[in-house]
């Protein structure tokens, strides 16, 4: 008792609620564990008679009566003999061999699994030649590096076999000059040469065709895909880093269905927005949660942030997830559904990106080296006209008389080539007992725009190691990552080098402003030698890259530990944790002579901020089968975690004192003109600190391998939600697949057939310090009330899902369908509103919202050929997804919510009911019944005609894809390899600041169309219904364009279809023996065509990676068109 | 067996760790900013917020006030052109109007709903009591422009406050005044002396005994102001303040002025030398010159027009301005050395009291003394606030107000409004004897448009210039000018059910700038 004098009065009755619901769940377990806790493994007892039993039913009643469960490939035993037995009370082995006996099937016993193999011929070999044979030794894993138990190793063209054991060591006699095979159902086969040193190390990659393919689920667990109640993907460590990016999320787009990922358009290093199955949170985060070995990490983006308005500003630093070595990927596991993700609770409501790294191998040491190298250009040029100049002398815009040699690319003077090096290298080496992975990689990495450099730096530790008899296993890994981005390119308006770049007055010579960016004599905003400032604040932009150098700076430790005991062949027990600290540093430097806006007064601008991050987490986790015999089997885990995230750090800025003197002492700190106000221009940043406690668990039901059930529950615990009545909340997921195929009696050409379906809660909590409102003090010293309105009676965001989908694989397994279709309604959201004047407070929270997402999934896979030496494999996968606001919160009636404020320019995005996510508002040009354009003039030269703009923001376009499609494919001949990807966007709109703006200054290459042609062509009329078809282009390009003209007149279609990647490749040859094991070559292209693009940008590019800005474009860097050079070599 | 005692007890003890490490005994810890201040944090630095609150009663002055008010009580007029159609020509702007609503909500009755929550009702009544003088006095501004407001319902619904009459606002806030009147009584008896609010107190330097003046000062303007529409509450009140302990403000050392501190700058300032946008009122400028009054270069400075330097020139309200430009040089007040960057802000004088006595002895109040004796000392006692004692001045009886001439525009010219003299004339009718109360009053209570702009629809004085362009549109008269403000569109599209209630059931009118506000009766003032 004393264990409650910890939790006081009302804390009590939290703990004493999750004391019951802990209760309940475990009372529930382990009713089912003692009713059969009599499991005694292999010395287990089977009584087994009948006749004319086929070896399934046999399998089948083994599976009931112990254990065990058992692997096979249908073919092998579809043409045993049916048997007679009449055993009793003997063992799994007596039983097997009288069944198997004559079956030219053999068995292997590892744990709790029997793999049935088919025997090898009998041996006709010359016993004495045998004996002239050396033995060769090695182990066989998997990609995470894990042992693979039961493999068959086998001589090619001999007789000789052996199967690996439960360290995945394997001993044959072979010569150096033959080739062994090494199968295992669930795994694609491989072959290899013995060569000289006789110690091999063969790691098997998941097959693609088996029936019984393994996938890494939540929490890390692995089952059987047939098991399996929803849809996941997974990507390989191989196909993520066969064309290297700077953020590996990037090398994931156009792969997995259902997946958006949409790179910010902020250079090299910067983030990507991650989206699977659309969003849905309104003022929450709609992006997964990533997952490191079944532990959660954090994807903390610089102190800085994202832009939040058309005017940008502040550059992106970076994502957390873009800090990983992609190198270190075994696998990646996309859980889209809640369902898939329930188990992780509040965090997965996006769903889960699973990451499974790279381990040590026990066997021989093994050392492989990567390098990677790709040349980036700009993908593509704003179209801009050559024949007409500046307006007059000192003008901005380019609107004057017509000109000749207009045609100097400004733009070839300001953007470089980038390049991106990535030299990775990891070692592995270990016995049964332990095992040692290092890897170190190095990014180097330089954009299009001058001055943005990437330099990181990974290193990995991880070890592996077991103990009592295998029974403990220890496993830990260490990350670092040092991060360095220099002056990564601002988006919008403000600092941003391509508005002066892209604004220059047409015919006139940029060249000097390049050579001669200040003028080292002249002082304060004199300095630059930029002649316009205008009312976008354009300004030199080679004074932007090289005098407002801005750097962020990351250290990011990660350190993983796990236990694991196996209690017993059906229990173990397992203790993970993490800590994932990241520091961010951040400094921007303005000098004098940088425009006023950014530099009150003249003297230079500092702007600093360190900021760290850290998430723990830990959990403990009983994993359990219970050994019942029937035709029944549970299995299933509970475990508990905690989750604790927390943020600390400083933010400083202000103006300087003594010019260009960059240092925190030299900011100035009170405010100029006043003398009783000092002000601190240092900030504590918002700690944020949240705990997520979580109780949860999961049960698999199956009966006779065709039906399983998989239940879960999970209560959290949200920091969150104290000072409410209730920070507890519970959500289950209940699913359900059949193996139709082993059901019932289906056509040959069916090689598998599963459906599933689940149904599933995910709550998600709210921001902290939301529910207990806090006053802050000013800078002054006097208090400030904070009159948001306190939310006592927050619920935590739910999203309920439904899934439905089916497996098939038909000839030969060789054509594999997936098909799934879901349904998320995301309620209870939690929005800020704006109450009425007379509430008295500035801010209300309410819970509401309905935002729903249903969409369809699907993949194909075909092995087109298998002939001889090249084989042709082919995959597609798309998806539809709809996104559908059912509802804002009409019991308050607010039926619309801003995700992105207008702050006076053309663009402003909602949350509006009956439309969808992110829509996009802005004018509309006003026209009559008819269609036509309605304007406003006389047409005289003092009063033309000039169209008309809304006078409110109407809805424009929606930038979500409706649709989207890739497709790949991969070639091999011999030692030859080829693959490449296309992908597709289709639907949606978005729209274009950018060209707005250049046709406003007159630079676009319409504008000069449109004065060659003598006229804007329109179908119009005027104020009296006269038809009007031509208008004066500048008074046209005026009205409409610029950044708060009509801007639905700049929404485009985004669909956009692109040879995302492609890569040829080579295998050298190596001398058997040689120093090299493999060395392969590949030429790799990103991005490298645009079959199909009608916007003036790359439309998936995105200003920010938040919830807001998406589908615009204010002049944006350009994608990028990435070709190199891959190298792998193994030693 | 053995194996299955075991797991039981791993099972279980996993359990039991998981739930203790899930004790939840910290969350109200976790989720507490420690960057914000703590409950009890908040309650020791509790005066700090009240320099912040004063400061708020002329938050957005220039929309709030200085493009209404202050034109409409004839002081003020700006030479801007900011569009063809807006206040000053009657058509009434919302973006502006809606700061002089939504500011007093958001500034100065969220604030002390917040100060009310903290508990200081109980735990400092003192700061209680001057919370509410600040409400009362705020918010007063607020009912005085719009009418009906949301005040009794206020802060207890996010999404729907509802109205309370004028009369109902006006009774509220004579029972907060009995409020904070006793509890500044209690407290004095009980701490003598004692100052807690010190200087954080930009008003009284947390003096109670000025804020008691303040207090029974209150109640006698807002008694004055209802005396057409309610006057038996209007004499009770006005009774009660004239009798009360304490006293009102009586010598320009009790004047209400709102020092600046933390960057803030004089208002009168900003607009008129920092903005530009501001100079002298028609009607101020021929009062003032007329009378040949000794504060007309303290108040006012000279046109700098070169075409009539040095003259005292204004500008006539609702003209029309090609040119900002055009009217710039027209005479202004005197930011050099009286409405200067730092120069405290009045909201309310002692002169203005002696006013109130003054007419309420000319209604035959109990405790209001002589009228006559009231208006001279009125008059002294402003004349030493400005510092410009003129003994002679309540003796003048022939100087009469000047006639107005725009010597750009002679559209713009007109009579001289009214022949009310200064000096005090016992044998007057009552309602003559009010016109001089009220036209001196007048004289002394500015800059405060506001309170005089109230005084001029309530008695129809002083007699003012009426706007040359009326844009209303017909819903605003020229000759009985404008009477209230229309509530913002704010509160149409996110309070639509109380104010579409409020104006049907409580205005008395429509929702314009011609509708009479409660206390605005149309009749005799006697």
């Amino acid at each position: 008792m004393e264990l409650f004098t910890y939790c006081k009065n009302r804390q009590r009755r939290g703990f004493l609620q999750k004391m019951a619901l802990s209760m309940k769940l475990t009372t529930a377990f382990l009713l089912l564990a003692v009713m059969q806790i009599s499991a005694r493994g292999l010395s287990q007892k089977i009584s087994l008679s009948g006749k004319k039993l086929s070896l399934e039913e046999v399998f089948s009643v083994i599976e009931q009566q112990t254990p065990f469960s058992f692997v096979y490939k249908y073919n092998d035993i579809q043409r045993s003999q049916p048997v007679n037995l009449r055993l009793r009370n003997v063992s799994v082995q007596q039983a097997l061999d009288a069944c198997l006996k004559g079956q030219h099937l053999s068995y292997t016993i590892e744990k709790d699994i029997i793999a049935i193999k088919k025997e090898v011929g009998e041996d006709k070999e010359d016993s004495s030649s045998l004996s002239l044979l050396e033995a060769v030794s090695g182990v066989v894993t998997n990609e995470a590096g894990e042992p693979l138990a039961g493999v068959t190793v086998h001589v090619q063209g001999s007789t000789r076999s052996v199967a690996t054991d439960g360290k995945g060591a394997f001993s044959i006699q072979a010569d150096e000059k033959e080739i062994l095979e090494f199968s295992i159902v669930g795994y694609e086969s491989k072959r290899m040469p013995v060569g000289a040193d006789k110690k091999i190390v063969v790691t098997l990659a998941v097959s693609q065709k088996s029936i019984n393919e393994i996938v890494v689920t939540a929490l890390g667990i692995r089952r059987s895909e047939k098991s399996l109640t929803y849809a996941t993907q997974q990507v390989s460590g191989d196909e993520l880093n066969r064309v290297k990016t700077d953020n590996l999320m990037n090398s994931l787009n156009g792969k997995v269905a259902g997946l958006t990922i949409s790179p910010s358009a902020s250079g090299v290093g910067g983030s990507a927005k991650v989206i699977l199955r659309g969003s849905r949170s309104a003022n929450g985060n709609n992006q997964p949660l990533y997952v490191i070995d079944g532990v959660p990490i954090t994807n903390s983006a610089n102190a800085n942030g994202q832009p939040t308005s058309t005017y940008g500003g502040s550059p992106d630093g970076g994502d957390g997830i873009s800090n990983l070595n992609p190198e270190d990927i075994a696998s990646i596991s996309v859980l889209e559904g809640a369902s898939a993700a329930a188990l992780y609770g509040s965090q997965a409501q996006n769903g889960v990106i699973l990451i499974t790294t790279k381990k040590g191998r026990a066997g021989q040491a093994q050392i492989n080296f990567s390098s990677s190298f790709t040349a980036d250009n700009i993908a593509y040029k704003p179209s801009l006209q050559s024949s007409y100049g500046q307006t007059k002398s000192g003008a901005t815009d380019s609107w004057g008389p017509s000109i000749s040699g207009g045609n100097h690319d400004n733009l070839k003077d300001f953007f470089q080539t980038g390049t991106n090096w990535t030299n990775a290298i990891n070692l592995s080496t270990g016995s049964t007992n332990a095992q040692t992975y290092f890897s170190y990689a190095n990014t180097s990495a330089k954009g299009v725009e001058p001055g943005n450099k990437l330099e990181r730096n990974n290193f990995t530790v991880r070890e592996t190691a077991h103990f009592l008899n295998d029974k403990l296993t220890v496993d830990a890994n260490i990350n670092y990552v040092a991060q360095t981005i220099n002056n990564s390119p601002a988006l919008g308006i403000y600092n941003n080098p391509l508005t002066g770049l892209y604004l220059f007055p047409r015919g006139l010579d940029i060249t000097p402003y390049k050579n001669q960016y200040l003028f080292a004599d002249s002082t304060g905003f004199a300095r630059q030698n930029w002649p316009f400032n205008d009312a976008l604040y354009q300004q030199n932009p080679w004074w932007i890259v090289h005098m407002e150098p801005n750097t962020a700076t990351r250290n990011r430790i990660l350190f993983n530990g796990s236990v694991r005991y196996d209690v017993a062949s059906w229990l173990n027990i397992q203790v993970r944790g993490n800590v994932d600290r990241t520091a961010d540093n951040y400094e921007s430097d303005e000098y004098a002579g940088t425009n006023a806006l950014y530099n009150t007064n003249g003297h230079g601008h500092l702007m600093l901020s360190n900021q760290t991050t850290e998430q723990k987490y830990g959990d403990l986790i009983a994993n359990f089968h219970i050994p019942i015999h029937s035709d029944f089997k549970i299995d299933g885990l509970i475990g508990s975690s905690i989750t604790d995230n927390t943020t600390q750090g400083l933010t400083l800025q202000g103006d300087l004192s003594t010019p260009d003197f960059f240092t925190p002492g030299n900011i100035i700190a009170s405010l100029a003109g006043l003398t009783s106000i000092t002000t601190s221009n240092t900030t504590a940043i918002v700690p944020n600190h949240s705990q997520l406690q979580a109780v949860f668990g999961n049960a698999n039901v199956s009966y006779k391998d065709w039906a399983y059930l998989t239940l879960t529950g999970r209560n959290d615990w949200s920091s969150n939600l104290a000072f409410t009545p209730n920070f507890s909340y519970f959500y289950p997921s209940a699913g359900l697949s059949l193996i139709l195929n082993q059901m019932l009696k289906l056509p040959k050409f069916i090689d598998y057939a599963k459906i599933r379906g689940t149904y599933a809660q995910v709550g998600n909590t709210v921001p902290p310090y939301l529910t207990f409102i806090q006053n802050t003090q000013n800078a002054a010293g006097q208090l400030v009330f904070n009159t948001a309105n306190a939310f006592r009676t927050l619920k935590p965001e739910r999203t309920n899902s439904t899934e439905l989908g089916t497996d098939l694989r038909f000839l030969d397994n060789k054509l594999k369908v997936s098909f799934t279709y879901y349904k998320t309604n995301t309620k209870n959201q939690y929005f800020p509103i704006q109450p009425v004047t007379a509430s008295l407070y500035s801010t209300g929270y309410v819970n509401a919202g309905n935002i729903q997402n249903s969409g369809i999934e699907f993949t194909l896979g075909y092995d087109l050929i298998h002939r001889g030496a090249f084989t042709w494999t082919t995959s597609v996968n798309g998806a539809v997804n709809r996104n559908k606001v059912l509802d804002v919160d009409s019991k308050d009636s607010i039926n619309s919510f801003v995700l992105t404020s207008n702050y006076n320019n053309a663009y402003e995005s909602h949350l509006t009911k009956g439309g969808s996510y992110g829509d996009i508002y802005g004018y509309t040009i006003q026209r009559d019944a008819q269609g036509r354009i309605v304007l406003n003039g006389s047409g005289t030269a003092a009063d033309p005609y000039k169209p008309q703009q809304s006078s409110a923001f109407n809805y424009i376009g929606n930038p979500n894809p409706k649709f989207q499609l890739g497709w790949s494919n991969e070639f091999t001949y011999k030692k030859v390899s080829f693959s490449f990807l296309v992908d597709g966007k289709f639907g949606g709109q978005v729209l274009s600041l950018t060209q707005a703006i250049l046709d406003q200054y007159g630079v676009s290459k319409v504008t000069g169309d449109a004065r060659n042609q003598g006229g804007v062509k329109i179908n119009g009329v005027d104020n009296t219904g006269k038809a009007i078809t031509t208008v004066n282009p500048q008074v046209w390009y005026e009205a409409i364009g610029g950044r708060t003209g009509i801007s639905g007149e700049y929404i485009y279609s985004a669909t956009v279809v692109r040879l995302r990647e492609a890569a040829l490749g080579y295998t050298l040859p190596v001398p058997n023996g040689g120093f090299f094991k493999s060395v392969k070559l590949s030429l790799i292209g990103r991005n490298l065509i645009y079959f199909y693009k009608k916007a003036p940008f790359d439309p998936e590019l995105t200003m920010s990676t938040g919830n807001g800005l998406s589908g615009v474009d204010v002049f944006n860097q350009p994608a990028t068109r990435n070709i190199g050079l891959n190298l792998n070599v193994t030693f | 067996m053995q194996i299955s005692y075991k797991s039981i007890t791993v099972i279980f003890l996993t359990l039991l760790i998981g739930s203790l490490s899930g004790c939840t005994k910290d969350f109200e810890k976790i989720d507490t900013n420690p960057t914000a201040l703590s409950n009890s944090q908040t309650i020791a630095i509790l005066s700090t917020a009240y320099g912040p609150l004063e400061q708020s009663i002329y938050s957005n002055y220039q929309t709030a006030q200085n493009l209404s008010a202050d034109a409409y009580a004839g002081y003020m007029m700006s030479p801007t052109p900011f569009k063809a159609e807006y206040n000053l020509n009657y058509f009434l702007v919302d973006g502006w109007d809606r700061n002089g609503f939504v500011d007093q909500y958001n500034l100065v009755m969220a604030p002390i709903s917040k100060i009310a929550a903290a508990g200081t009702q109980a735990k400092a009544p003192d700061l209680w009591a001057v919370a509410l003088l600040i409400q009362v006095e705020a918010m007063d501004r607020v009912t005085d422009r719009f009418g009906p407001i949301p005040y009794s319902k206020a802060g207890t619904s996010l999404t729907s406050v509802a109205y309370d009459s004028q009369q109902a606002v006006y009774n509220e806030f004579f029972s907060q005044i009995d409020t904070a009147v006793a509890d500044l009584q209690a407290y004095m008896a009980a701490n003598p002396g004692k100052a807690p609010l010190g200087t954080s107190d930009l008003i009284y330097g947390g003096s109670y005994t000025e804020w008691l003046k303040f207090a029974n000062s209150l109640r006698l303007r807002l008694a004055m102001r209802i005396v057409k529409a309610d006057p038996v509450t209007a004499q009770a009140q006005a009774e009660k303040a004239m009798n009360a302990t304490g006293g009102l403000l009586s010598a320009p050392s009790d004047d209400a002025l709102i020092a600046q501190s933390g960057g803030r700058n004089n208002d009168i300032w900003t607009v008129t030398q920092s903005y530009g946008d501001n100079r002298l009122g028609a009607a101020l400028a021929t009062y003032l010159t007329g009378y040949s009054d000794p504060r007309l270069p303290v108040y006012c400075a000279p046109a700098t027009d070169p075409a009539f330097p040095g003259q005292y020139i204004g500008i006539r309200i609702g003209i029309n301005i090609a040119a900002k430009s055009d009217y710039e040089g027209y005479a202004s007040l005197n930011t050099t050395s009286n409405f200067t960057q730092t120069a405290p802000q009045l909201i309310m004088t002692a002169a203005e009291m002696w006013f109130l006595k003054a007419e309420a002895a000319l209604r035959g109040w109990s405790g209001a003394g002589d009228a006559q004796t009231d208006y001279e000392t009125g008059i002294n006692v402003s004349l030493a606030q400005w510092g410009v004692p003129s003994p002679n001045y309540i003796n003048d009886a022939t100087h009469l107000p000047a006639a107005y001439t725009d010597p750009k525009n002679s559209t713009n010219n007109s009579p001289a409004l009214s022949t009310i003299t200064i000096q005090w004339d016992p044998a007057a009718t009552d309602e003559q004897k009010l016109e001089r109360i009220i036209t001196q009053k007048w004289l002394a209570i500015f800059p405060d448009g506001q309170e005089a702009w109230a005084d001029f629809r309530r008695t129809g004085y002083p007699r003012l210039f009426t706007v040359v362009n009326n844009e209303s549109n017909g819903t605003i008269s020229t000759q009985t000018q404008i009477r209230r403000l229309a509530y913002p569109v704010s509160e149409y599209t996110a309070n639509g059910t109380a104010v579409n209630n409020a104006v049907q059931t409580l205005l008395g009118g429509a929702d314009n700038g011609g509708t009479r506000l409660w206390w605005d009766v149309n009749k005799g003032n006697f």
